[in-house]
C-alpha cells in the first residue's frame, strides 16, 4: 500500500459532495435560474450532523443500520478503483464482481431501511429502486467487461490503470461505447434525470428521495454523502475509460481525475436541463439501451 | 470410508429410536437429535480429511448382493457433497424435532423422523457408492422416503397432488439413470464405476446416449428448467425442515451425479457443455423471475432453488467447455464455482427454509401478503433470515458472493479464449441480471415479512413470538457457517479447487492469480464489517442525536398510516414483472373494486398439463371403439387382417 492511492481516495471523498451541487448549478444556469451554491451539500451535511433525529414508532434497528451499511459499502467499493490512475488500494482478480456486490449491499440495506417505516411512499420508492437497479446490473458488468477484454486484466486496478494507456489507441471505439454506457448508468445509479429527478417535490414521482423520506439528522447526512460518493465512483469509471492516465505522474493524474469528475457533473447537469424525466415504465428501456451500447463494445473486442 | 458408513448407521439408528421410543416423546427427540448430530460429525471428519489431501479410501461388500460387489469410496468429489448432507441435514433434523412437536397429537411424527433419517442415510449412500446397483438402491430409497415426507400432511389436497407429480417425475429420473447405466454397460462386463470409466473413454453411440440420459435423469433431479415443475409444489408441501433438506441437499445429488458422470466418462462432448450452459442461463433467469411473482413463502424459496441450480449449471457448463477447449484455468474456475455454490446454497437455502418454517409455525400462514412486522416479535429469526437473504443474493461479505465470484471468474476468463468459448461472456450478463432480480426478490421478502406492520390479523396474532432454542440454534448455526465462508474464503477455495481437478482429471496448473485472491476477498469482507463498526461508533458519539424524537411515520401530514396502506409483496414486484411481460407468468384480473394476480408455472400450467389433457381426451375418443359392440370388434379384426394381407402381398411377395 502506498500513499498515492490512499491520498487519491481522500481527495475524491473530499470533493465528492461538490459534484451534485455542480450538476444542479449547471442545470439551473442552463434553464435561466441562478441555483444553489455549488458547495451547498457541505453546508447541508454540516447542518444535518448537528441536528437531532426523528424515528417512526414502526421502525427497528434496520432503519438506523441502513444508512451506515450503505456508506460503509460505498467506501470499501472506492478502495477497489485505481483513483490515482495507476493502482488501487485493494486489487484482485474479479474484483469488479466485488465492486458491483458492494454497491448491491448498500442498496439492499437502504431499501430495507425504507421498508422498515411501513409507509406506502417508502415501499413505492424501494420497489422502483430495485426495478431500476435490476436493469442496471447487466449494463455495469458488460461495461466493465470492455476494459477487461481490452487489457486482459481481471482486476479494476489493472484494467483501468497503467495497462489501459497502451491499448487505448486500438480499443478506443469499444472503450468510448463502454464510457457512454457507464455515463447512462451514472444517471440511473445516482438518481438523476432522466431516471429520477432530485428536484421533484411530489412523493409519487420520486425514486431515491422517497426511500429516505423518514430519515433525518446524521442518518440523512450519511445517505446524502453516500450518494455523492457513488456519483464520484461512477464518474471515476467514465473518466478512467475516456482519459487513460497511466503515463502521467500521480499528482497530475489526480488533477485530471478531479477535473474529469467536474466535467461529468456538468454533463449530468446538461442532460438534466435538456430533457424531462422518463415515464417509470420507460426506464427499463433506457437501461437496456445502456446494456446494448456496452454489448456493442464487447462484440467489437470479441471479433 | 467405513467411518462414513458408521455415521449413516448412527443416523438410521436415530430414526429407529424415534419410532421405538415414541411413547417417551422428549427422550426420543433428544436421542434422535443426538444420533443425527453424531452421525453427521462421523461423516464430516473423514470428508474434511479427504478434502485436505488424504488419499481416497474405499470399502467393498461382496457376497450374495445383487449386481456384484457393492463398492463405496470417499474421493474428493464424494467428500465435498458429504459436507451439505452432514452440515445441513442434522441441523434441519434438530429443527424438525421442535417444529413437529406441535403436531404430535394428530400426525405420526415418529414416522416422519424415521423417514427423515432414512433420507439422510440414503443421501450419504448416493454420494459415496461406486457401483451401479448400490447407487440405484440408495437413489430409490432417497426418492421414496422424500415422497413419503412430501405427503406427510396428506389430508391436504395440495400435498397429495404435489406428491403425485413428484413421485412420477422422480421415477422418470430413475428410469433415465437405469438407461444411462445400461448404455455404459455395453462396453464393459463389470458394474462398478471404475469399470465404466475404463470402458467408455472412446466416443461411441452408447457414450453419447449415456451423456444424454444423464442430462435428463440428473437434470430432472436437480430441477433445471424445463424439468423443474415438480419442485415448487413438492418443496412447499413438505414440512419445512424437510423442505430445507429437499431444496438444500437433495437437489445437489443431481449436480453430484452430473459431475460424477463427467469425471467417469472423460472429456464431455461440446454439445453437452453448451447444453449445461444454456440450461444454467435459462434456469437461473426464469427461476428467479418466477420466484418474484409468488405469493406463497415456501414456493418462492423453492423457485429460488431453481435459480441457484441455474447458477451451478452455468459454472459446470463453463467447466465442461473449458476442458473441451483445453483451457484448464477456465475449467477449474467453472467447476470450483459450481461445487462451492452447491455447498453455499445448501447452507443458506436450508437456513431460509428453516426460517420460513419458524414463520409458518408462529403465524399459521404461508401467504406473504398476510404477514408483516414480524422482526420485532421474532428478532433472532429475522436476523438469521436476513443473513440468509444477503448470502443468497450473492453480496459480500457472505458466502454466496464467493461462489458467484468464481463463476464470474470462469466466464471472464472464457471471454478471453480465442475459440467459440468466448461467447460464454453472455453468461456474465445473465448472472448479473439474476443478481439484480434476486436482490429485488429478497428485499421484498425481508421487507414484507419482518419489517413494517402486520398486514392481517393472524390466528393467535398476539401469540406470535420467537420459537424456542430447538429452532433458533440450528438457524443461527447455519448463519454462522454462511458468515465463516464469506469472511474466510480460504477455508473452502483450495478444497473446491481440488474437487474441480478431480472432476477434470487434469491438474489446473500452479496456483494462479485467482487462487491468490482469497485473502483480498477476506479483506473486502472485513473492511465492510470494520467500516460498519466504525461508523456505528461514530454515530453513537453524536450525543445530541442519541435521544431521538419518536413519532408516527410521515404520512404527508395526513391521518396515521394504516397497515393496509403499506406496499404489499405483489405491488412491490409489479413494476419488474410488468417489464418482463408474459414471461413472468403472473396473469392479473382487474375488477372495479378488486385486483387479483395468480402466479402460474408456465411449464406445468401451459405445456405439461395441456398436453396431458390432450392425450386424455384423445384416449377418451379411442374408448368408443371399446364400447362392447361385437360388430365393431369383428370389423377391427377384418380390417387388421386385410392390412396385413396387403402388406405381405405388396412388400414381401408372399402371396
Amino acid at each position: 500500500m502506498t500513499l498515492g492511492p490512499l491520498l487519491a481516495l481522500i481527495v475524491v471523498l473530499a470533493v465528492a459532495p461538490a459534484l451534485p451541487g455542480l450538476a444542479t448549478r449547471t442545470r439551473a444556469f442552463l434553464t435561466g435560474r441562478r441555483g444553489a451554491p455549488i458547495l451547498q451539500l457541505y453546508a447541508d451535511l454540516a447542518k444535518l450532523i448537528r441536528k437531532n433525529v426523528v424515528y417512526s414508532r414502526t421502525t427497528t434497528p434496520v432503519f438506523r443500520l441502513g444508512p451506515i451499511i450503505t456508506v460503509a459499502s460505498v467506501l470499501v467499493a472506492a478502495t477497489l478503483l485505481p483513483l490515482d490512475g495507476h493502482t488501487a488500494l485493494l486489487s484482485f482478480s474479479g474484483d469488479l464482481v466485488a465492486f458491483a456486490g458492494l454497491l448491491g449491499l448498500g442498496r439492499f440495506a437502504l431499501v430495507l431501511a425504507g421498508l422498515d417505516t411501513g409507509s406506502s411512499f417508502e415501499g413505492m420508492g424501494a420497489s422502483r429502486e430495485v426495478t431500476v437497479s435490476t436493469f442496471a446490473e447487466p449494463a455495469l458488468f458488460l461495461g466493465l467487461t470492455v476494459p477487461l477484454l481490452a487489457t486482459g486484466e481481471f482486476s479494476l486496478g489493472g484494467m483501468l490503470g497503467d495497462r489501459l494507456t497502451g491499448v487505448w489507441a486500438t480499443a478506443a471505439p469499444s472503450l468510448s461505447l463502454a464510457a457512454a454506457s457507464l455515463f447512462m448508468l451514472t444517471l440511473a445509479e445516482t438518481s438523476r434525470v432522466p431516471v429520477d429527478d432530485p428536484a421533484t417535490h411530489l412523493e409519487l414521482t420520486m425514486i431515491h428521495e422517497v426511500i429516505v423520506l423518514d430519515h433525518s439528522g446524521p442518518e440523512l447526512a450519511l445517505i446524502l454523502f453516500g450518494n455523492a460518493v457513488k456519483l464520484a465512483l461512477f464518474g471515476g469509471l467514465v473518466v478512467s475509460l475516456l482519459v487513460p492516465r497511466g503515463g502521467l505522474p500521480g499528482w497530475l493524474a489526480l488533477v485530471v481525475l478531479v477535473g474529469g469528475l467536474g466535467l461529468v457533473a456538468v454533463g449530468v447537469g446538461v442532460v438534466e436541463a435538456s430533457m424531462a424525466r422518463l415515464r417509470m415504465n420507460r426506464v427499463p428501456q433506457f437501461l437496456v439501451a445502456a446494456s446494448a451500447l456496452a454489448t456493442f463494445g464487447v462484440i467489437l473486442l470479441l471479433r | 470410508m467405513s467411518t462414513v458408513l458408521w455415521g449413516a448407521a448412527l443416523i438410521l439408528s436415530g430414526g429407529v429410536a424415534a419410532v421405538l421410543l415414541r411413547r417417551w416423546a422428549r427422550l426420543a427427540d433428544r436421542l434422535y437429535a443426538t444420533l443425527l448430530l453424531a452421525g453427521g460429525a462421523l461423516g464430516l471428519v473423514p470428508a474434511i480429511e479427504t478434502l485436505g489431501g488424504s488419499p481416497a479410501s474405499t470399502a467393498s461388500f461382496s457376497g450374495s448382493l445383487p449386481g456384484g460387489p457393492w463398492a463405496f469410496a470417499l474421493d474428493p468429489l464424494s467428500a465435498w457433497f458429504l459436507l451439505p448432507i452432514c452440515l445441513a441435514g442434522p441441523a434441519a433434523g434438530v429443527f424438525g424435532t421442535a417444529y413437529l412437536a406441535a403436531e404430535r397429537g394428530h400426525r405420526n411424527v415418529a414416522l416422519a423422523h424415521a423417514l427423515f433419517a432414512a433420507l439422510l442415510a440414503a443421501l450419504i449412500g448416493v454420494v459415496t457408492s461406486q457401483s451401479m446397483i448400490a447407487f440405484l438402491a440408495a437413489w430409490e430409497v432417497m426418492a421414496l422416503s422424500a415422497y413419503l415426507l412430501v405427503v406427510f400432511e396428506s389430508e391436504q389436497l395440495e400435498a397429495r397432488r404435489a406428491g403425485l407429480i413428484y413421485v412420477v417425475l422422480t421415477h422418470v429420473s430413475t428410469l433415465a439413470l437405469i438407461g444411462m447405466f445400461a448404455a455404459m454397460s455395453t462396453t464393459t462386463e463389470g458394474r462398478t464405476f471404475a469399470d465404466f470409466a475404463a470402458g467408455s473413454q472412446v466416443a461411441s453411440t452408447p457414450r453419447t446416449l449415456a451423456f444424454g440420459l444423464a442430462l435428463l435423469g440428473f437434470g430432472l433431479k436437480a430441477g433445471a428448467v424445463p424439468l423443474h415443475f415438480w419442485l415448487p409444489g413438492a418443496h412447499a408441501a413438505a414440512p419445512s425442515h424437510v423442505s430445507a433438506v429437499l431444496s438444500g441437499v437433495m437437489l445437489k445429488v443431481g449436480i453430484y451425479g452430473l459431475l460424477r458422470i463427467i469425471g467417469l466418462l472423460g472429456p464431455a462432448p461440446l454439445w453437452f457443455g453448451w447444453s449445461l450452459f444454456g440450461l444454467g442461463v435459462i434456469s437461473g433467469v426464469l427461476g428467479v423471475l418466477w420466484a418474484l411473482g409468488q405469493h406463497d413463502l415456501k414456493r418462492l424459496l423453492a423457485y429460488h432453488s431453481v435459480e441457484n441450480i441455474g447458477i451451478i449449471l452455468l459454472g459446470m457448463g463453463v467447466g465442461v467447455l473449458g476442458v473441451s477447449y483445453h483451457h484448464p484455468v477456465v475449467a477449474a474456475l467453472g467447476f470450483a464455482g459450481a461445487v462451492l455454490h452447491s455447498l453455499n446454497h445448501s447452507l443458506f437455502k436450508s437456513l431460509l427454509f428453516l426460517g420460513a418454517g419458524a414463520v409458518v409455525r408462529a403465524t399459521g400462514t404461508r401467504v406473504i401478503d398476510r404477514l408483516g412486522g414480524l422482526g420485532r416479535r421474532m428478532p433472532l429469526t429475522a436476523l438469521a433470515f436476513g443473513i440468509g437473504s444477503v448470502a443468497i443474493v450473492g453480496l459480500p461479505p457472505l458466502n454466496g458472493f464467493v461462489s458467484e465470484w468464481l463463476v464470474f471468474g470462469g466466464l471472464f476468463s472464457a471471454a478471453r479464449a480465442p475459440e467459440a468459448l468466448r461467447f460464454a461472456i453472455v453468461g456474465a450478463a445473465a448472472l448479473a441480471l439474476i443478481g439484480g432480480l434476486a436482490l429485488a426478490c429478497f428485499s421484498k421478502l425481508d421487507g414484507v415479512l419482518f419489517l413494517g406492520q402486520a398486514r392481517a390479523p393472524v390466528p393467535g396474532g398476539l401469540g406470535v413470538r420467537e420459537p424456542g432454542a430447538g429452532m433458533v440454534v440450528p438457524m443461527l448455526g447455519l448463519a454462522a457457517a454462511c458468515i465463516a465462508i464469506g469472511v474466510f474464503p480460504m477455508l473452502v477455495l483450495d478444497p473446491a479447487r481440488r474437487v474441480a481437478e478431480s472432476v477434470m482429471q487434469v491438474a489446473a496448473g500452479p496456483p494462479d492469480e485467482w487462487a491468490a485472491a482469497a485473502p483480498r476477498i477476506a479483506s473486502v469482507a472485513l473492511g465492510v464489517l470494520l467500516a460498519i463498526a466504525v461508523l456505528t461508533w461514530l454515530r453513537s458519539r453524536l450525543r445530541h442525536a442519541v435521544k431521538p424524537v419518536v413519532d408516527q411515520t410521515w404520512a404527508c401530514g395526513g391521518l396515521p398510516l394504516s397497515p393496509r396502506m403499506q406496499y404489499s409483496a405483489s405491488s412491490y414486484a409489479a413494476p419488474l414483472l410488468a417489464a418482463f411481460g408474459a414471461l413472468a407468468g403472473v396473469p392479473q384480473a382487474r375488477e372495479a373494486t378488486a385486483f387479483h394476480s395468480h402466479p402460474l408455472d408456465l411449464i406445468q400450467d401451459r405445456a405439461v398439463l395441456p398436453t396431458w389433457r390432450g392425450l386424455e381426451s384423445l384416449s377418451q375418443r379411442l374408448r368408443q371403439w371399446q364400447g362392447g359392440r361385437i360388430r365393431w370388434y369383428l370389423l377391427s379384426v377384418v380390417a387388421t387382417l386385410l392390412v396385413l394381407l396387403f402388406y405381405l402381398m405388396r412388400w414381401k411377395g408372399a402371396v
